[in-house]
């Protein structure tokens, strides 16, 4: 039972940072066809927001992770406004901008922070099962990942902005005739994406060493979450997550973490070899 | 008789055989290594400015290539003429590596922004591998990775015969790297003219319509990836030999970003730009370096950022135009 518990433990928390490291990619990738290679630095800007507004403006923890989040919305709407609403329809070259953003915002933050920032303390407390001591914060983590793809769910398919996102993926021309102000969907997806990053950072912040290369320990899960879930990240996310944090939990559990994300980047090279549409693709193929 | 596209080329060419009698041991060591870049920049400019395919992992057959060389080169430094077959089988090493990689992305039907994430993902693994070989377990036969730290002590490219020893580096370096780029440039020019070549840059237009021709493009793009792959570990052998050491970080996140940021510059769809923007890039960011890497690092962010919003074409390629029409065409 104790073992069980744990195992559940250990693939909630890995499927949960997989999740939420690649749900504002998969959420730009997936309405936009737009690499944002910046992602990992939106999740610092979160991560810092908060620690920054916990820290030197003492805000409570929540008040300060939505500081967080915030900022982070607001650097993306910048961002889409100045640089990658030019970049639409090359998709080479918004690729390859935000990733000159992404070594911007990255070396900023250490000109202006420094190599390391004083962290947060990890909210809530641990409990005992067994012999193992479980973190209830994580957990919460694992709640929080599950509650945010279900608001998403209902905001791309029961909303009204659901159905004029869609209508803007399946035909940007004829949406836009038929008055879809097409421009104003991409700025609202491309802000969705920037706080699901932001908020990413904000609630993995008091869990880790704040450093200003805190967004590249998730920008590759998020990768490869993505490539894996495939051309409609939507359908192919949670498989895709699952089926990543299964071989990753799995074979940690009986070797250790550097083989496990080596057997997480393998798999992820056989899966596309062999499903190059990725889980979406079999998932639609499945259905047919 | 002269072409006139060639001028450049040629006049370039020419101040870089003069420099050495101008120039004292430092600066000719500083533009050796400025040179040492191009061969990474040249390859990608192969893949991304010829087949449309923008790899971002580059790096990792730098990394790849200088760890295999300097891995052969300690373990059998006693046998005869290391220091020439060495860094021939690292290359070779890079080379397949290269090859079996391009055939999981193309034969697996990857294209676009994808292959730039994979292999993106292909080079952080390489580098977080290779950073936490620190412990005495990670050792090849006599070869310490020395996990963050790197490894040196490697042997130099080289060779004795009886008395007389030659060890690549000072001018002798600086002459190889020389002529090497001027044979790499022409051969990557017959390349481009080649039928090869031109299915290739066919291929990026229009795939499908290239494979319904008859042209076995996944295999033409397999080849071309395995020769990008060379041409960086070219650049890999010849950094280790330069500095004596590699490390992880030179597959990291900002590593790999650095040939993209000096191909995107300088002009992807031709050699020569790629070749003088990428000395002329190097030699800013290391100016600046001085003062801070930091500074230096923002400031190639904020190139690659402006170049591809308003000079998609690249500033090196875009001036050379622009002299061109202005001195050398006939009215």
């Amino acid at each position: 039972m104790i073992i069980l518990f744990n195992l559940f433990y250990q693939f909630g928390d890995a499927l949960s940072f997989l999740l939420l490291a690649a749900i504002g990619l998969a959420v730009i990738f997936g309405m936009m066809k737009i690499i944002n290679l910046a992602h990992g630095e939106f999740i610092t800007i979160g991560a810092y927001g908060t620690v920054v507004s916990a820290k030197i403006l003492k805000l409570p923890l929540p008040i300060a992770m939505a500081v967080g989040v915030l900022v982070t919305v607001i650097f993306g709407y910048i961002l889409e406004r100045i640089i990658i609403r030019h970049l639409y329809g090359r998709p080479l070259d918004s690729v390859v901008a935000t990733w000159g953003i992404s070594l911007i915002v990255s070396q900023s933050f250490l000109v202006i922070f420094g190599p390391s920032f004083e962290g947060l303390q990890t909210p809530l407390s641990n409990f005992q099962l067994g012999a193992y001591s479980y973190s209830q914060y994580r957990l919460l983590l694992i709640l929080i990942s599950i509650s945010i793809l279900i608001l998403l769910y209902i905001l791309f398919l029961k909303s009204n902005f659901g159905t004029l996102a869609r209508a803007t993926i399946e035909n940007p021309k004829i949406a836009s005739t038929l008055g879809v102000k097409v421009d104003k969907v991409y700025t609202v997806t491309f802000c969705i994406g920037s706080a699901l990053a932001g908020l990413t950072g904000a609630i993995y912040a008091p869990t880790m060493t704040i450093v200003p290369s805190i967004g590249q320990a998730f920008i590759v899960s998020a990768f490869v979450t993505v490539v894996t879930a495939g051309a409609s990240p939507f359908i192919g996310l949670i498989p895709a997550a699952s089926f990543l944090s299964l071989i990753q939990t799995s074979v940690t559990f009986y070797y250790h973490a550097t083989i496990g994300v080596l057997a997480l980047l393998f798999s992820v090279i056989l899966i596309i070899r062999f499903l190059p549409k990725g889980f979406s693709g079999l998932l639609i193929k499945l259905k047919k | 008789m002269l072409k006139k596209n060639n001028i450049f080329t040629i006049s370039v060419f020419i101040v870089l055989l003069i420099i050495p009698i101008l120039f004292d041991d430092f600066y000719i060591n500083n533009i050796s290594y400025f040179m040492i870049w191009t061969f990474i920049s040249l390859g990608l400019a192969l893949i991304w400015g010829m087949g449309g395919i923008l790899s971002f992992g580059q790096t990792a057959f730098f990394g790849l290539a200088g760890y295999s060389f300097a891995i052969i080169s300690i373990n059998f430094s006693d046998i005869y003429a290391v220091g020439i077959w060495s860094p021939i089988l690292a290359l070779a090493i890079t080379a397949i590596f290269g090859a079996i990689v391009g055939y999981f992305l193309f034969y697996g039907g990857i294209y676009d922004v994808f292959i730039g994430i994979v292999t993106l993902a292909i080079t952080l693994v390489l580098e977080t591998f290779m950073a936490q070989t620190a412990g005495p377990e990670w050792t090849v036969g006599n070869a310490r990775l020395n996990g963050f730290n790197g490894m040196q002590g490697m042997p130099l490219i080289g060779i004795k015969i009886g008395e007389y020893k030659f060890d690549l580096q000072g001018i002798g370096q600086y002459y190889f790297i020389v002529f090497l780029a001027m044979f790499l440039l022409w051969l990557l020019y017959k390349i481009k003219k080649s039928n090869f070549g031109l299915i290739l840059l066919a291929s990026k237009e229009d795939r499908t319509r290239v494979e319904s021709l008859g042209h076995n493009v996944k295999k033409i793009q397999m080849i071309t990836f395995s020769l990008s792959a060379l041409l960086a570990g070219v650049s890999g052998i010849l950094y280790t030999n330069w500095g004596g050491y590699i490390t992880p970080s030179s597959m990291g996140l900002i590593a790999s970003a650095m040939p993209v940021i000096w191909v995107a510059a300088s002009g992807k769809n031709d050699f020569f730009s790629v070749f003088f923007g990428c000395i002329l890039l190097v030699y800013i960011s290391q100016t600046l370096a001085v003062n801070g890497a930091q500074y230096a690092i923002i400031l190639m962010g904020l190139i690659l950022v402006i170049v591809t919003r308003y000079f998609p074409e690249g500033i090196i390629l875009m001036l050379k135009k622009l002299l061109t029409n202005k001195f050398l065409s006939k009215k």
